[in-house]
């Protein structure tokens, strides 16, 4: 049935979009702009504007968590920004953190248990609206919209506020992010300025970017001459082809690169030994290159050399080498260390011999490096640690130290080993690893903020979601998936896959998803939903996203879809495993205008249905007609269990490796709706009724009602709901409880509530009692623990039997 | 979200006919009572609901009737009511005595005759 909307639900819907536009707006502003302040004033002019009421702000927790500094204000007086609350004093802002919940005030006056701040008091605050800020332990603060006359806050101001807030801690979170890597950056570079090390950077595609004074030093070019395409242009003829292949692997792997080769050393117009470690690095959550170190090594390669030739050999070199060089007996004790260990430590060589030299080793790593110094003994085998060493400065340098075995005429003499300064080296290594650390917590903050934790419980139907997030780095996909009933009854399930990723891919994900909940709500054709939010999304930055959108009734098992750029759900009847074509329609964001298609099917009772991002079947190399095959010869029958048919179809077709990207499935099956009884507890608020009615209905005709006598109960226990309603406590806080058995073929129905049923005040609710006590057979109206109970019975005509 | 309702209004002589489809209950109802009171020019003689494809009906849709009628007979002019034979409606309209306020038909034809 195709109606055109009514006023009032015009006016919703205008609202809805204009709460969708300024959300946009301040998301595409958030990941735009660095200027916090700036959001923040958006933020709350918008929260103002949209929830209409006279005053809203945002208020930052300090560190110390005591007090809250106002750092944005929309309608308060001028003077209020900039100053600092006692969080003690603000009491909403401070039950909101705790709970870590928006809470809705609908007027302070019948709420004793609430009461406005001094400041609010003034102003003549009389409701309230007050949302967290972040996620719990990393609270950035609270949002909050103040009114001056009593209002009701219903879900969508309370969804409303819920994801500006979130939007606010995603900007928070980035701005802290931003000046903390920008910190680290800066260290970086003064450090390689300074270091005598060698150090390089590439971008993405591996091209070098970057290279120190250090570098150029040893190789003798030019900045112009190593920028580019230049990564092993130095190397020695025969060691370039594995240095290559070695860089290659490790970066398509995201991988540490460590590797030993012979660099040009352009001073001395020889080629030195060096060690090359890069390590991948990440801006903004995305994979920006790599950044290395090359460190000389050559006396130590040459000592080993020199030793494998001849004793004799070793000795000059030690004596001479600019590097440290010790020996010891076959118990691990020191016999020898040359002039350059003791110049780096200033002891003497008696101070050394022995065991003593380990008093030196920094506290926090003397334990492990001797427990693998005294295993490699024992196995005799080559001991390499890298440790921190006290220096004659009475600074602890990193040192990487390694030693090898000695035979003289077969049998087994002791070690000899050489240790290299790597300090400048280690120091970057710790503070990429800083930096990589706060990219994570940032992706994992955002996904917890932007994934749906778990799917709402739907009646009559099973739900069970995966998410593999992609193997290697920190970049996080745009992946996502949702549920959500809307008003005629029909399930709306979402599968969908932001191009790129990254937080950008996140952030716009996040917006996504929200933009499909509300227009999913609103639209009840899949291609009308998908043009409004592909409006929605060509209207601002650049963003594609391939989507699945589904409609089922769990009646009938009807579904009407929509596939833009997005593979096919897949069926699994029991006659087989089939894709459901059609409906296949460009990318969301592509173009505008697009046109979207939408189809049906049906699926058959007891089947299931999967939807999956591309994640799940995209291999290089392969068309996607085999891997969709594939798929399907995987998800074969489906099992009784939805847990084991995702475990096992996500094992069959990702074969233990890790996805190449990130992979959502979402595994859908209609369940008999239970003839035996139903059990519900919705919001006091009008808006629950028509989700009570479809609940009823299913569950009425499961039990065996006929048609009238299927209406007649519905309305009685909605009646009776709507007493409930009439007589809630407050806005958001309360909810009433429905029970509905079939007893010997009688149906027992009970609205159970908190408040207390008033008078019989009006005709109108007199009618509402009258309408309940003549449709049912039995009807007891009870006060019990400070709410009401009302049960109901009527003997069904031709019961099932249960 | 409200319950879906909608209202289309025809003409018949001095009579005007409203076709209510959809759902009434206490998320509409003053909304549905407005439109069809702002559908009745001051010169009509009466008004008729049609509720042949009205599917749900509560106490608070009820209420509006008799609003509805109170406010029309001030202003001369009848309401009636359309429900189908073997409508779920009809015993709650019954049980409500909606019909001492407003007299109810079987078929919009017999309703806009009187």
């Amino acid at each position: 049935m195709l109606r055109r909307p009514s006023h009032r639900q015009r006016d919703e819907l205008r609202a809805l979009a204009s709460r969708q536009a300024a959300m946009a707006d301040i998301g595409r502003r958030a990941l735009a702009s660095d200027d916090l302040d700036a959001i923040l004033r958006d933020a709350v002019d918008a929260a103002r504007a949209e929830l209409r009421t006279d005053y809203a702000s945002v208020l930052e927790l300090t560190s110390d968590g005591r007090s809250l500094h106002v750092r944005a204000t929309a309608g308060f007086p001028d003077d209020m920004l900039g100053g600092v609350l006692r969080a003690d004093a603000e009491e909403l802002s401070r039950i909101a953190l705790d709970r870590d919940e928006p809470l809705a005030i609908g007027d302070f006056s019948s709420e004793p248990d609430f009461e406005p701040s001094a400041v609010q008091r003034e102003l003549g605050v009389t409701s309230a609206l007050v949302a967290p800020i972040g996620v719990p332990g990393r609270h950035y603060g609270v949002l909050g919209a103040y009114a001056r006359e009593p209002r009701v806050y219903d879900t969508e101001d309370v969804n409303f506020i819920r994801a500006l807030a979130s939007t606010i801690g995603l900007a928070a979170e980035r701005s802290r992010h931003k000046s903390r890597v920008r910190d680290s950056e800066a260290r970086f570079r003064e450090l390689a300025d300074t270091t005598p090390a060698l150090m390089w950077m590439t971008d993405l595609d591996a091209h070098v970017t970057f290279v120190n004074e250090g570098w150029l030093r040893f190789t003798g070019r030019r900045l112009d001459e190593e920028l580019g395409d230049t990564f092993g242009l130095s190397a020695h003829p025969d060691d370039r082809a594995e240095l290559l292949t070695r860089w290659r692997h490790a970066f398509r792997r995201r991988e540490e690169l460590r590797f030993e080769y012979r660099l040009m050393h352009a001073p001395t117009g020889t080629y030195r030994w060096v060690l090359e470690v890069g390590m991948p690095r990440f801006a903004e959550g995305e994979f920006a290159g790599y950044v290395g170190t090359t460190t000389d090594i050559h006396e130590r390669r040459s000592m080993e050399e020199a030793l494998r030739e001849s004793e004799a050999g070793f000795r000059d070199l030690a004596d001479s080498a600019p590097v440290m060089i010790w020996t010891t007996d076959t118990r691990g004790l020191v016999t020898f260390v040359n002039e350059g260990w003791m110049r780096f430590t200033g002891t003497t060589l008696a101070e050394e011999l022995g065991s003593s030299w380990a008093l030196g080793v920094h506290p926090e790593d003397v334990e492990k490096m001797l427990d693998s110094w005294h295993t490699s003994l024992e196995a005799r085998e080559v001991w390499e640690y890298e440790y921190r060493l006290m220096s004659h400065t009475g600074e602890y340098r990193w040192i990487v130290d390694r030693g090898v075995p000695r035979y003289e005429g077969g049998s087994f003499v002791g070690y000899v080993g050489a240790a290299v300064d790597i300090h400048e080296r280690m120091l970057m290594q710790q503070q990429l690893r800083e930096v990589y650390e706060i990219e994570h917590t940032i992706a994992e903050t955002l996904q917890r903020s932007l994934l749906p934790e778990r799917l709402p419980q739907i009646e009559g139907l099973q739900l069970v979601p995966r998410y593999l997030p992609a193997g290697h780095g920190a970049a996080i996909g745009g992946d996502w998936y949702d549920a959500l009933e809307r008003m005629d009854g029909r399930v709306a399930l979402i599968v969908g896959d932001v191009v790129g990723h990254g937080l950008r891919a996140a952030a716009t994900m996040g917006q996504l998803r929200n933009a499909f909940r509300a227009y999913g709500m609103i639209e009840s054709s899949p291609a009308e939903v998908m043009a409004r939010v592909n409006r929605l999304v060509t209207s601002g930055e650049d963003a594609m996203a391939t989507v699945l959108y589904l409609v089922l009734d769990r009646e009938t098992g009807e579904v009407t879809f929509s596939a833009a750029g997005h593979p096919p759900p897949l069926l699994l009847a029991s006659d087989g495993a089939r894709f459901l074509d059609g409906g296949r329609s460009m990318p969301i964001g592509a173009a505008d205008p697009a046109v979207f298609r939408e189809a049906s099917g049906v699926v058959p009772p007891g089947s299931t249905l999967l939807l999956y991002t591309d994640g799940l079947v995209e291999r290089r190399g392969v068309p996607l007609e085999d891997s969709l095959e594939g798929l399907a010869e995987a998800a074969g029958e489906a099992d009784d269990d939805l847990d084991k048919l995702c475990d096992r179809v996500l094992g069959a077709v990702l074969r233990q490796r890790e996805p190449s990207d990130d992979v959502a499935l979402l595994a859908v099956r209609p369940s008999s709706v239970s003839a035996e009884a139903l059990r519900l507890s919705l919001p006091a608020e009008p808006e629950s009724l028509a989700l009570l009615r479809r609940r009823l209905e299913r569950f009425l005709h499961a039990a065996g009602a006929d048609e009238l006598e299927s209406y007649e109960i519905m309305l009685t226990v909605c009646e009776a709901a709507g007493n409930a309603i009439e007589h809630a406590y407050g806005p958001g806080d309360a909810s009433f409880d429905v029970e509905a058995a079939l007893v010997a073929g009688e149906l027992v129905a009970s609205v159970r509530d908190s408040g207390h049923w008033r008078d019989r005040r009006g005709e109108h609710r007199g009618r509402g009692i009258k309408i309940i006590m003549g449709l049912m057979d039995d009807v007891n109206i009870e006060s019990q623990n400070g709410g009401t109970l009302v049960t109901m019975r009527r003997r069904l005509a031709h019961a099932r039997a249960a | 979200m409200t319950a879906p309702a909608e209202i289309a209004v025809e003409r018949h002589g001095g009579t005007l006919v409203a076709h209510v489809t959809g759902e009434v209950d206490m998320t509409n109802a003053s909304h549905v009572r407005d439109q069809l009171l702002d559908s009745v020019p001051n010169d009509a003689l009466g008004l008729v609901i049609d509720l042949n494809e009205c599917r749900y009906l509560d106490s608070a849709g009820i209420e509006v009737i008799f609003d509805l009628a109170r406010r029309l007979r001030r202003r001369r002019q009848e309401l009636r009511i359309v429900v189908p034979p073997g409508s779920p409606l009809t015993r709650v309209l019954e049980l409500t005595e909606v019909g001492t306020a407003a007299p109810i038909h079987e078929t919009v034809d017999s309703a806009v005759a009187g």
